[in-house]
């Protein structure tokens, strides 16, 4: 006896072994066809009694096996069912024969046989045979179940005769010395007659009769009897057959207790035909009602009635702890013989399945133990493996689930242990699979994705290594590079450097045959691999949006106000509302991307490997959104920080977008990693608005653009910055060129400028680009004059200043218009106004005009170059650096009251003093204008203009403004003013005064008188000129009141009586009404008449 | 600090030849595990062995002892948690190698791996030399600093182990 049967449970020995077996050449799948038919009759009720039958098919048994017998009943072939094809009358002795050479084989233990023959017609068939049934073939054979029904009751009739035989066996006579193979050469010579060879025959015969009362379902008679058995057999120190009996005495005890079975599956099979569990329930009182023989009728002698034995009956059967304690001792007893060890064996196995319904797992293990160190004869290479996985599944049964795993590895190395020509790697691969659980090894890296490392890193990884290896070798590449892609995955933390090194190498090996994927595997088995993606290569740490950048960023229309306005609630703050609010912010970013623009998301990743690895085909996942992902490839240095990568996509549709992760390609392993799946990854959220396409402009100009950036306050940034360095008065022409480079029309477009006020604070004025305008425009160019602005003030001419503008372009067009969107280009402008030249000072002088006067300007060159300065086609003047010159530049007066006045709205609105500022400098503009004083640089070739503006103190001004008194003198109806007028002696002279009155006020009256004296040319004016000349009436002019724009004139007349240069004095009386007014008003011109002779 | 009552950590020390190795580990019965999360705890905490050669061998005796533990704490019963003895005695012999368990009341597992053939290691001297490993588990874990949960790098518990693997050889 050499196979072990590691199958085998308790319940096993009440089962009657029957052998079903081919003869002939009979193809497999048919055999097995009705083998199954057969094996579904597992136990039967018997006729006329409760006892229930249970068989045990085997389709192979070996004949040494067979031997044991004796030992235990239920190793004993009693039945054999031969199956057989035959298809014509010829081959039926042939195949009759073989039948009967099949027979031989257990002959010596068969109780009956049967032959099943499939094919044959005719006759032969006709011939009424019970040990032979005929079928036409392997489909129409219905009948199979009732001649096994009726096989199995012929088998009972024989089992029951023997066990009457045997269990009334009251002749005296002797009996037979029952004994297992390797048993028989001890007893040759013996003693036969001695009481002690006697008691040894009693006994194993007692057990003998056990054992078939047990297989013939008479439980209770069975219990008596191994009682007996033991008590007999301990006496005599039988020590292997006590052992059998005590082991027959715990199955038929476990039989008792547990009728559920304790063979797990093959127990549960039992069951499930036509008993229920209440039948099963009961299933150990029929062999107790069963009164055929009357227990107490047997005595250790077998022969005299025991009385006593009756009230045992209840007692007979052991409890759950006497079991073990039994089987304890029954182990100890085969321990004793080599021979044994299969008893052995299967005892301890038959113990740890009680033992596991029990739930005493730390017994079972003890048991289990001891079945590992029983040494068998030298096993097969298959032998060792199955009973190998036998131990895993024990150990399984009784919850050492890492023990179990450790056997499982130890059968599934054995698979391809080197001794074996042809390695089983796909059987290995099996069980290294099963053994997963028991090292807390799932092979889905969702598991290891969060929190601590479980389980035991050492002993996972070393299982993760075979599993690849035993994949590769099975030809199964794909599983390999999963396999190996999980182990790089989920043990990072605990591969060394130079495992990293080596795991990766061999996972490039593999991946340029066959390249990972992000498949879900299936496996032989039917289990699937999910797959692998490289999340720590690299780590990822933040996820970042990207907002457009500035000139790109979509800005929302002011004037679709309603949109914007949530129409939720009715309140304007609700703390609900508001939390409401956080939690969306959560998710979706306040920034737009839109539809054809490439948007970015930045990743901060990280290199844990202590090499360089190069990420490829790195991009974004995306739903919501038709998203074009632009793939990038990078390089991470060894064991690298933080480092930023920006992935780049363009969305190609509208809608919510929601960025869900990245994918990459990592030594060949193409992997989607789940931003949700990653651990640790900080995100400002993933959702974000796309909308509809915008037109893209470009800003290009002709000055350089420059690295210094505005920063204004107001938080609005600048694409473009444009910077020049001007002299004040310098006049710079800017032309911007627009182009539309996105693929929409344009169809707004709207400038307008801001000033920065500059920082000393004082703002500039002048900057001519004040008042928006629209303009619609097509893709192509847009292009405009600027004037840079003036300079500053001269208040403070010797630093620099510096001026800051922003220009900005708002456009729109295309489907982005239409829902309210636009672009805000911005254009930082900024301008640093060195001096040039100012004037130090301003004053005037009286020309010989009244209408006119003399500005006299100190012009300072404030540069370093030399330059001129011209105005109003005077003649230039050329100043050396830091030179200072006057220039006397004649000019009309101004009436400053004819200038438009600012509006009057602005006017009621401003104050007196402010009106005043703007009104001065109105003036001062006019100045400028009359004046056009320029200066050049004739060595920069620069030119720029000069202005008195804010230097004009209120005495020049009055000096520069006419009178709103206007007078004129006119000398014989000629008006006459500076020019000399001419008349001939004797004639009167017409002499008129006119007034017209600009003020606002009406004026007068006035009354003037007429002086006229003679210049001499050296200081003396002679006033004494009675003789000279004579007045026609009267040398006072007397002029009524005029009314404001009024006009008013009196007329009077002279006559000179000489000829010579005669001036005219007007002057005015001293009065009430003129007091009142300024002196300046009554600034009249002075006449100079030339009276000629008479005769030239 | 955050002790959950079912976790545990286990420890295991190993004595081989005279010489000792100590691993602690984490985790819990894994047959509340397989209903709760299959794939939780019981991963080891702190490893040593004083010859370092044939590690693995080691690594997987631990392993599978961790079911003997586990049977013998669900065996206890919680009625009797508080009193209970935390030496678990002999977890199971090999033929070279004996393995001791120890579990504190907080679920952290002390094993111990010692040669068979060293006889001078008698049931005391384990005994107290779990005590010692205990209470220097418990100064790691007063550490402000310690995870609990984390590998145990603290250089006193290092030092602690080495001068027991020493004293035993």
């Amino acid at each position: 006896m050499s196979v072990p049967d590691y199958m085998q449970c308790a319940e096993d020995h009440q089962t009657l072994l029957v052998v079903v077996q081919p003869v002939g050449i009979v193809s497999e799948e048919n055999f097995f066809r009705i083998y199954k038919r057969i094996s579904s009759v597992s136990q039967i009720s018997v006729r006329d009694s409760q006892r229930v039958l249970y068989i045990r098919y085997r389709h192979h048994y070996p004949p040494e096996n067979n031997e044991w017998g004796d030992f235990q009943t239920h190793r004993k072939v009693v039945g054999l069912i031969t199956i057989t094809d035959c298809f014509s009358a010829k081959d039926w002795p042939q195949t009759f024969e073989k039948f009967h050479v099949q027979k031989e084989i257990y002959g010596s233990t068969l109780y009956d046989s049967r032959l099943f023959v499939f094919g044959l017609q005719g006759e032969i068939t006709e011939q009424p045979r019970t040990d032979v049934a005929f079928y036409p073939n392997y489909e129409d054979c219905e009948a199979v179940e009732k001649r096994i029904e009726d096989f199995i009751e012929s088998l009972f009739i024989v089992l029951e005769s023997k066990r009457l035989d045997r269990a009334t066996d009251k002749s005296g006579d002797k009996i037979p010395l029952l004994c297992v193979p390797f048993e028989k050469k001890d007893f040759v010579g013996l003693d036969t007659d001695s009481r002690h060879y006697k008691k040894r025959c009693q006994g194993r015969m007692r057990k003998h009769v056990g054992d078939l009362c047990l297989q013939a379902g008479m439980l209770q008679d069975s219990l008596v009897h191994y009682h007996m058995s033991v008590e007999l057999l301990r006496s005599v120190n039988d020590f292997l057959w006590l052992g059998a009996a005590l082991e027959g005495l715990c199955s038929a005890s476990v039989i008792c207790h547990y009728p559920g079975g304790t063979g797990g599956k093959t127990g549960a099979r039992r069951f499930q035909g036509s008993s229920l569990p209440a039948e099963a329930a009961n299933r150990h009182r029929p062999g107790a009602q069963e009164v055929l023989i009357d227990p107490g009728a047997l005595t250790t002698n077998g022969i005299n009635p025991d009385t006593s034995a009756e009230i045992g009956r209840a007692k007979n059967c052991l409890s759950p702890e006497d079991i073990i304690d039994k089987y304890k001792e029954a182990i100890s007893y085969y321990s004793k013989y080599k021979n044994a060890g299969v008893i052995e064996l299967e005892a301890c196995v038959k113990a740890v399945r009680v033992l596991a319904i029990q739930k005493r797992s730390m017994d079972a293990s003890e048991f289990l133990q001891n079945a590992v160190y029983i040494n068998l004869r030298q096993l097969s290479e298959e032998e060792k493996i199955q009973r190998y996985s036998i131990l895993s599944e024990l150990y399984e049964l009784i919850g050492f689930h890492r023990k179990s795993a450790f056997f499982k590895r130890v059968a599934a190395m054995q698979c391809v242990a080197p001794s074996i020509s042809e390695p089983g790697w796909r059987a290995c691969y099996k069980l290294l699979l099963e053994t997963l659980p028991g090292y807390s090894l799932s092979l889905d890296p969702k598991d290891f994705s969060r929190g601590t490392h479980r389980g035991w890193a050492a002993v996972q990884m070393r299982l993760l290594h075979e599993l690849v290896y035993a994949s590769r070798r099975m030809g199964n590449p794909a599983l390999s590079v999963r396999h190996l892609s999980f182990l790089l995955q989920t043990m990072l933390d605990f591969l060394s450097d130079q495992e990293k090194k080596d795991v990766t190498q061999s996972l490039e090996n593999y991946t340029c045959k066959c390249p990972g994927t992000m498949e879900l595997l299936t496996l032989p088995g039917g289990p699937t691999l999910p797959p692998v993606p490289f999340t720590k290569l690299p780590i990822v740490r933040r996820v970042k949006l990207l907002n457009l950048p500035a000139s790109l960023r979509p800005q929302k229309m002011k004037s679709l106000l309603g949109q914007n306005v949530s129409t939720k609630s009715p309140f304007i703050y609700s703390p609900i509302i508001a939390h409401n609010r956080g939690e969306e912010r959560n998710k979706k970013i306040d920034f737009q991307w839109v539809q054809g623009d490439v948007c970015e998301v930045q990743l901060m990743v990280y290199n844990p490997m202590p090499f360089e690895l190069r990420v490829e085909n790195m991009g974004l996942l995306t739903s919501g959104v038709d998203f074009e992902s632009l793939p990038a490839a990078l390089s991470l240095p060894a064991e690298s920080g933080l480092y930023p990568v920006t992935l780049v996509g363009v969305p190609q549709t509208t809608g919510m977008i929601t960025v869900n992760g990245y994918h990459t390609t990592v030594f060949g392993v193409f992997s989607d990693c789940l931003l949700d799946n990653l651990p640790g990854v900080k995100t400002s959220g993933s959702t974000v608005e796309v909308i509809p396409a915008l037109p893209r402009l470009q800003i290009s100009t002709s000055l350089p653009r420059s690295a210094h950036s505005l920063q204004p306050s107001s938080g609005d940034e600048i694409s473009t910055n444009v910077s020049v360095q001007l002299y004040n008065g310098e006049a710079q022409q800017l032309v911007i060129q627009l182009e539309n480079i996105g693929t929409e029309p344009l169809e707004t477009l709207e400038v307008t400028s801001r000033l920065l006020t500059t920082k000393d604070g004082i703002s500039v004025s002048g900057f001519p680009l004040c008042s928006p305008f629209r303009q619609v425009v097509r893709p192509r160019v847009e292009s405009k004059p600027v004037n840079a602005p003036e300079g500053g003030k001269p208040g403070d001419p010797s630093h620099v200043k510096t001026l800051e503008a922003i220009l900005n372009f708002k456009y729109s067009g295309g489907p982005g218009h239409a829902e309210g969107y636009y672009r805000n280009l911005s254009l930082g402008l900024h301008v640093e106004a060195e001096p040039s030249v100012f004037f130090t000072r301003v004053t005037t002088l009286p020309a010989t005009s009244t209408r006119q006067c003399h500005l006299l300007l100190d012009i300072f060159n404030s540069t370093e170059h030399e330059l001129t300065v011209s105005a109003r086609g005077n003649e230039e003047l050329i100043l050396h650096a830091g030179e200072c010159q006057r220039m006397a530049i004649q000019v009309d007066k101004f009436s400053f009251e004819s200038f438009p006045e600012s509006p009057g709205e602005k006017g009621q609105l401003a104050n007196p003093k402010q009106l005043e500022e703007e009104r001065q400098e109105a003036r001062g503009l006019e100045i400028d204008s009359k004046l056009d004083v320029h200066w050049r640089i004739p060595s920069l070739k620069r030119t720029g203009e000069a202005s008195v503006e804010g230097l004009l103190s209120q005495l020049v001004l009055e000096h520069l403004q006419l009178a709103p008194l206007q007078w004129d003198v006119l000398v014989d109806g000629q008006p006459c003013d500076c020019e000399a007028a001419a008349c001939r002696v004797g004639d009167p002279v017409r002499l008129e005064v006119r007034l017209t009155n600009q003020s606002p006020r009406s004026v007068g009256p006035f009354a003037l008188t007429v002086a006229p004296f003679q210049d001499h040319q050296n200081g003396v004016h002679n006033y004494d000129l009675h003789d000279a000349v004579s007045f026609v009436g009267s040398s006072t002019f007397y002029l009524d009141a005029v009314q404001p724009s009024g006009q008013s004139a009196c007329l009077g007349a002279l006559l000179f009586l000489y000829t010579g240069d005669f001036f005219l004095h007007i002057h005015f009386h001293q009065d009430s009404a003129s007091k009142e007014l300024p002196p300046s008003w009554f600034c009249l011109p002075s006449v100079h008449v030339r009276a000629l002779d008479a005769q030239a | 600090m955050r002790v959950r009552s079912c976790d545990s950590l286990v420890l295991v020390v190993r004595v081989l030849r005279g010489r000792v190795l100590v691993v602690c580990a984490h985790g819990a019965d894994p047959r509340h595990l397989s209903c709760r999360h299959p794939f939780l705890q019981n991963y080891p905490l702190y490893i040593r062995s004083a010859p370092t050669e044939n590690e693995l061998k080691f690594h997987y005796m631990v392993h599978t002892s961790l079911d003997v533990v586990d049977e013998k704490i669900s065996a206890m019963g919680k009625a009797l948690v508080d009193q209970r003895e935390l030496y678990l005695g002999l977890l199971y012999p090999t033929e070279d190698y004996k393995v001791y368990g120890y579990v504190t009341n907080s679920k952290v597992k002390f094993v111990m791996v010692v040669d068979s053939s060293n006889t001078a290691l008698r049931d005391n001297e384990i005994r107290s030399m779990f005590r010692k490993l205990h209470n220097s588990y418990t100064d790691v874990m007063c550490n402000p600093f310690y995870n609990p949960g984390d590998r145990i790098q603290s250089r006193a518990f290092d030092s602690m182990v080495t001068s027991m693997m020493i004293q035993v050889c």
